[in-house]
């Protein structure tokens, strides 16, 4: 029987593309318990950080809500846009 | 008209007057009363030259469909409830199931309203200075939004 090796061999990609941000705008009409509810909902966060998250959406007209790969940011961004909350993607700089 | 909540966590409402019904079948009127729909208007925010065009193919016609769906289950729950009374009531129930989607008609509707009269969130804003077809349009509003209210406590 020959003798047999095994080769472990443990490969790392680090991605040098900038990540994408989903970015939620404020408009006059989403109440302001529903979007701290789709942010939970969608991103599974809690009641505190969504509400944070939310409150710079009121205050401040928008708010990075996730940063990441693009194929996850598109899904978020298509969830968020069902739920009807303005929402984009922007890769950041 | 009353609006309750359940035991089970929905909301039933009971309209009372031909004026109420009038008000609940208005949610579709105004949802549809859009000139550019929800799902383009939302289509077009992202607008990355990578993604732009396949958002435009293949998500904004899903958002459509699915904002379409939403109102035509408030369309066939209000329709349902006005032709079959019981017991010379006419019900509407809104399961906890059922809550994202009227939720959705009722925010389709009030986007719909803000696109066309503007309302936004003025503390300026002083309903005398405006044409009646405007305040018919706010009361509708913020009729809406009390409905949603009670969805977001009692049932979403």
């Amino acid at each position: 029987m020959p003798d047999t090796t095994t080769l472990n061999q443990t490969e790392t990609h680090v991605s040098t593309q900038p990540p994408w941000n989903v970015i939620v705008h404020d408009d006059p009409v989403n109440l302001m318990g529903y979007v701290t509810h789709v942010l939970m909902k969608i991103f599974g966060y809690n009641e505190s950080f969504a509400t944070k998250l939310m409150l710079q959406v009121h205050q401040q007209g928008l708010s990075i809500v996730w940063s990441g790969e693009l194929e996850k940011a598109e899904f978020y961004v298509q969830q968020l846009q069902l739920h009807q909350l303005k929402t984009s993607l922007e890769q950041a700089e | 008209m009353k609006v309750t909540p359940t035991l089970e966590g929905g909301l039933r409402i009971d309209p009372e007057t031909p004026e109420d019904w009038l008000a609940l079948r208005a949610i579709l009127l105004d949802a549809n009363d859009d000139e550019i729909d929800l799902a383009t208007r939302l289509g077009s925010m992202v607008s990355h030259e990578r993604i732009a065009e396949d958002w435009r193919d293949f998500v904004v016609p899903d958002l459509r469909e699915s904002f379409s769906d939403d109102l035509n289950q408030i369309h066939a729950a209000i329709e349902t409830a006005a032709a079959f009374p019981k017991d010379g009531e006419h019900p509407i129930w809104i399961t906890r199931e059922d809550a994202f989607s009227w939720y959705s008609a009722l925010n389709q509707a009030r986007l719909a309203l803000e696109e066309k009269y503007h309302f936004g969130s003025d503390p300026e804003f002083d309903p005398a200075d405006h044409a009646t077809v405007h305040n018919e349009a706010l009361i509708r509003s913020q009729f809406y939004c009390a409905l949603q209210s009670l969805l977001l406590s009692h049932a979403l």
